[in-house]
């Protein structure tokens, strides 16, 4: 049980000046409010937004290959609205920055694949295509093909998958996740810095919170 | 040209779990302490809730040490060596106590005496062959004014289970008796643990809470916790993880006599003419220093302090320092964590927040609670049930077979089950054997071109054979509560883990062990060995308190006996 | 009057009957010849048309699984795991759909698919290390009863559930190779 007086020692410790690290599932959305979907304006937002590390092209067929990742359907918008893209640019330009190389040479091998084994560039394939061949990716069946990736096919393909979570599920700060629609996917309510013994019942569900750990000013960026 | 600094009473080498507690009582008891840890200094502002950062990205750190220099590993003396790419340990003020679990455990009493209690019990035959373990030198009432020292210094929370003989089935009734309860009551249950816990009173057994390291209510002016869910490989953003960077560190900041100095990479101990420790070299910012001291403790996590000792070579030690019996590297083992269960449930078990530390409990089948006639293992496993999980740990999660990794079958399966799946905790019983053992990698090298510690360790039989009981036992658990759908992982082998034991083994027999039962070593008097290298059997539960009581005690026994051991 | 006692005993050995064997033929695999690439991981990786006859009149269901023996593992690798076809089917389309949220031909309605060595219930065709021709085993199985089989079972699921049941048998084997790269 949380006195008022451990109540207040948190809030003090809270930067002056910044959002209260509580909260109450009392807070004012209602449990039945949907999460806003990104509007169109904030996909082609995402689209224009300057690359860091990816060639427009190499940004493209990503964003093809990660649609199929975690697909946009009736359920929900997916791994491309989510800017998984973008999470990924932006990281190779900085931590992420060791996997350039075999970004550019994957890329580009998955391409040549494309082109040998189903007749035509990635983006111009079938959906259905397009998953027969990552699937062949992922198994390494890809690998002696012809098409020259470096090492087995399925390295490449598992080192975009667990890019694209991150970038679907990870938080905000990062570029990715954009509009929560990661953490609303798989119905995570959002970081709290106070979870009270409400929030952890069982059939009930916590408000969801849309925010990113770094909103406040309580922590030192990473 | 190496800077000699001013001497000092004693320098500890590491400030982590062992060596951040043993600077109070010495500080307090008037002696002058210097800390030499490799890391720096970490506070509440760099522990956002930040599952990139902290477990996807492995808290990447200014001070990049144990992760330059982690250790080979082989199954055995013919077969290949690997290598991790991280340590599982981290380098700062506080060590892992800064992000670990803080799950904070007595040992069992039977875990002192393994061999003289499963001879006594089910004759001596019993005992593992291959195996090296040894009754301890001293028993749990030994140590026990200890851990209730650590637990009321450092603040754990929990629920007495056998107070001074007295069961209490709130509490863990398989534990030794203690003398008084815990400074605070056990972190709080969620709606999953109470339906884990019906259930396993419903089989017959006897779940609690468990203890932790953790407030569970404002202690010593720091706040409780406050269950945000980041608390798996990370900091706490309001100091209710009670490591020994904001409890014993900082008061032993405040007597004014012990200092911390960061950035101490530690390359080796040196000796005297007659074969004593004399001083501890490090290197910071390329620059060396020398730092004499009348008494050495080294706290340096089990790798290192076995892979220092080894390096320490001189006319004295020629196989490297307090190593003239070849004990150093010996008994080395590390706890049996595999062999795991997941489970599937029909339904959400919001377990969105929490902490590991935050579950319950079935020691029923731990240590030799339970009548092993007829079985073919000694000892046994804790089995723990706890609410934790961060979104792209839910997004990994296995599917069961019910739909492939990703796709559109992949994301309806995660949203319907994304809250559904729970991981046990298991830990077992595991012992020390002859073939397994840490040595210099006669190849490998770290950025200073020393040699990396070689593990040369795998599981045997009898950890095999209580791997499958206790995952027989826990999908029982799983079962009983409403799973529908159970994966079990394999066991694994006895690769790099945050709980690693031996190596600098504890015990009366010089031929056999590294330290004496003080915890000095038999060769170097005036070295002491703090940390779970100095163990000689894991329990079923981690070691965190134990070693912290050990490191306790040793530095009370230096403090007794200061003249005798300092001269 | 003893040959007739031992032909009986064999019989009684092998099992509940013996199976019959079926022909199996395919519009575009032959016998012994290089795999079209179309039905390979260098193609587009669709599965093979296939035909089979001889099959007797007690067969309710088809079941087909497609190995490759020329692995070094113990097991032969298994590509395709597809059964409960009906048993008045006398073939498999090509193109098998991979995506389970499109139906199977009409001709081949209610068939299921089962886990491969991929780890997927879908067919996925040859992609051996370069260096040597495998061998890809198109099996056949008659099945006289309609049983209750799950879907996504293994190929040893999948024979030990058919044990007992299986009235007819044949294979149709082909090759692929790939070469090394240049």
């Amino acid at each position: 049980m949380i006195s008022r007086r451990d109540l207040l020692k948190v809030a003090g410790a809270a930067a002056a000046g910044a959002a209260s690290p509580l909260e109450r599932s009392d807070a004012p959305h209602s449990p039945s409010t949907p999460a806003p979907h990104p509007t169109s304006h904030d996909r082609q937002s995402s689209a224009r937004r300057p690359l860091e590390a990816l060639t427009a092209d190499e940004a493209d067929l990503l964003t093809a290959i990660v649609a199929r990742l975690i697909p946009s359907d009736e359920s929900g918008p997916g791994a491309v609205e989510a800017g998984a893209v973008h999470y990924i640019d932006r990281s190779l330009a900085g931590p992420l920055a060791p996997s350039r190389d075999a970004y550019r040479g994957g890329l580009a091998a998955l391409e040549r694949y494309a082109v040998s084994s189903r007749g035509r560039p990635f983006r111009e394939l079938s959906p259905t295509d397009q998953d027969s061949l990552l699937i062949d990716l992922e198994t390494g069946g890809a690998t002696g093909s012809g098409a020259g990736f470096d090492g087995s096919s399925a390295a490449f393909f598992a080192l975009i998958k667990a890019h694209t979570w991150q970038g679907t599920f990870g938080d905000p700060y990062y570029g990715g996740n954009q509009g929560f629609v990661g953490w609303d996917l798989l119905g995570y309510p959002g970081v709290r810095t106070a979870v009270v013994p409400d929030d952890q019942r069982l059939g009930t569900k916590p408000v969801p919170l849309r925010r990113s750990a770094y909103d406040s000013d309580m922590f030192n960026k990473a | 040209m190496a800077q000699t600094l001013k001497g000092t009473d004693v320098v500890i080498i590491g400030l982590g779990a062992a060596g951040g507690i043993a600077c109070l009582p010495l500080a307090e008891a008037g002696l002058q302490v210097i800390g030499l840890e490799a890391g720096t200094w970490l506070t509440r502002r760099d522990f956002a809730p930040d599952e990139i950062r902290n477990n996807v990205r492995d808290w990447p750190q200014a001070v990049q040490k144990a992760n330059h220099e982690v250790p080979t590993h082989r199954v055995s003396a013919t077969a290949p060596t690997t290598r991790a790419s991280s340590h599982p340990m981290m380098n700062g003020v506080g060590g892992t106590t800064l992000h670990y679990w803080a799950q904070s455990w007595r040992l069992n009493p039977w875990d002192f005496k393994v061999v003289s209690e499963t001879t006594r019990r089910y004759g001596r035959t019993r005992v593992p062959a291959g195996s090296t373990v040894e009754d301890w030198p001293f028993g749990y009432e030994e140590l026990e004014p200890y851990y209730d020292k650590i637990e009321w210094e450092t603040g754990v929370s929990g629920k007495a289970g056998n107070l001074k003989g007295t069961p209490d089935l709130r509490g863990n009734v398989f534990e030794g008796p203690r003398q008084r309860e815990y400074p605070m009551p056990p972190l709080r249950g969620t709606g999953f643990t109470d339906l884990m816990g019906a259930a396993a009173r419903g089989l017959g057994w006897r779940p609690f809470p468990g203890p932790a390291q953790i407030n569970s209510r404002t202690f010593q002016d720091r706040s409780p916790c406050m269950y945000h869910g980041y608390c798996n490989r990370g900091g706490c953003h309001v100091d209710a993880k009670n490591g020994t960077n904001v409890t014993t560190i900082p008061r032993g900041q405040k007597t004014g006599r012990f200092s911390v100095v960061t950035r101490a990479h530690v390359t080796g101990v040196d000796v005297d003419a007659r074969g004593r420790a004399s001083a501890v070299r490090y290197v910071t910012d390329g620059e060396e220093f020398v730092q004499p001291a009348r008494v050495v403790l080294l706290a340096a996590y089990t790798y290192e302090n076995a892979r220092l000792l080894l390096l320490s070579k001189s006319k004295a030690f020629p196989n490297g320092l307090s190593n003239n019996h070849g004990q150093v590297g010996r008994h080395y083992f590390s706890h049996t964590t595999g062999a795991s269960v997941t489970a599937l449930f029909p339904f959400d078990l919001n377990t969105w927040y929490g902490l590991p530390a935050q579950g319950v409990a079935v020691d029923d089948w731990a240590d030799d609670n339970f009548d092993h006639a007829g079985l073919d293992f000694i000892g046994g496993g804790n089995l723990w049930v706890y609410s934790d999980r961060r979104p792209i740990q839910a997004a990994n999660m296995n599917t069961f077979g019910r739909a492939p990794g990703w796709g559109a079958q992949w994301k309806a399966f995660v949203r319907q089950h994304a809250d559904r799946a729970n991981t046990a905790y298991l830990q077992k019983t595991t012992l020390p054997y002859e073939d397994n053992y840490l040595d210099l990698d006669p190849q490998v090298k770290d950025p200073l071109g020393f040699p990396v510690l070689r593990i040369t360790a795998d599981y045997r039989d009898n950890e095999r054979r209580i791997g499958t009981f206790i995952q027989d036992k826990m999908e029982a658990w799983y079962r009983a509560a409403g799973a529908t759908d159970i994966i079990r992982g394999p066991l694994g082998t006895m690769g790099l883990n945050t709980h690693a034991y031996g190596g600098t083994r504890m015990g009366d027999n010089p031929e056999a062990n590294v330290v004496n039962r003080w915890g000095f070593s038999h060769e170097v008097p005036n070295l002491g060995i703090l940390g779970g290298s100095v163990m000689g059997t894991s329990g079923a539960h981690n070691p965190t308190l134990t070693l912290q009581a050990l490191a306790w005690r040793t530095a009370d026994h230096l403090v007794r006996n200061w003249k005798s051991i300092a001269e | 009057m003893p040959s007739l006692v031992l032909v009986l005993a064999t019989a009684a050995a092998a099992g509940a009957q013996t199976a019959q064997p079926l022909t199996v033929t395919s519009a575009a695999l032959k016998a012994d010849e290089t795999i079209p690439r179309d039905y390979t991981a260098d193609g587009r990786n669709i599965s093979p048309p296939l035909q089979w006859s001889g099959a007797p009149a007690s067969t309710k269901e088809f079941a087909v699984i497609c190995d490759d023996p020329d692995v070094p593992m113990p097991q032969p690798f298994v590509h395709w795991v597809i059964y409960k076809i009906p048993g008045t089917a006398t073939g498999l389309p090509e193109n098998i759909p991979i995506d389970p949220a499109t139906s199977m031909p009409a001709e081949v309605a209610g068939a299921v698919q089962g886990t491969s060595g991929f780890r997927r219930p879908i067919y996925r065709g040859p992609a051996p290390p370069p260096g040597k021709p495998h061998h890809y085993h198109f099996k056949v199985y008659a099945i006289d009863a309609v049983l209750d089989l799950k879907p996504g079972l293994t190929k040893a699921e999948l024979l030990e559930a058919i044990k007992g049941h299986v009235v007819g048998e044949g294979e149709l084997v082909a090759i692929y190779e790939r070469k090394p790269a240049s």
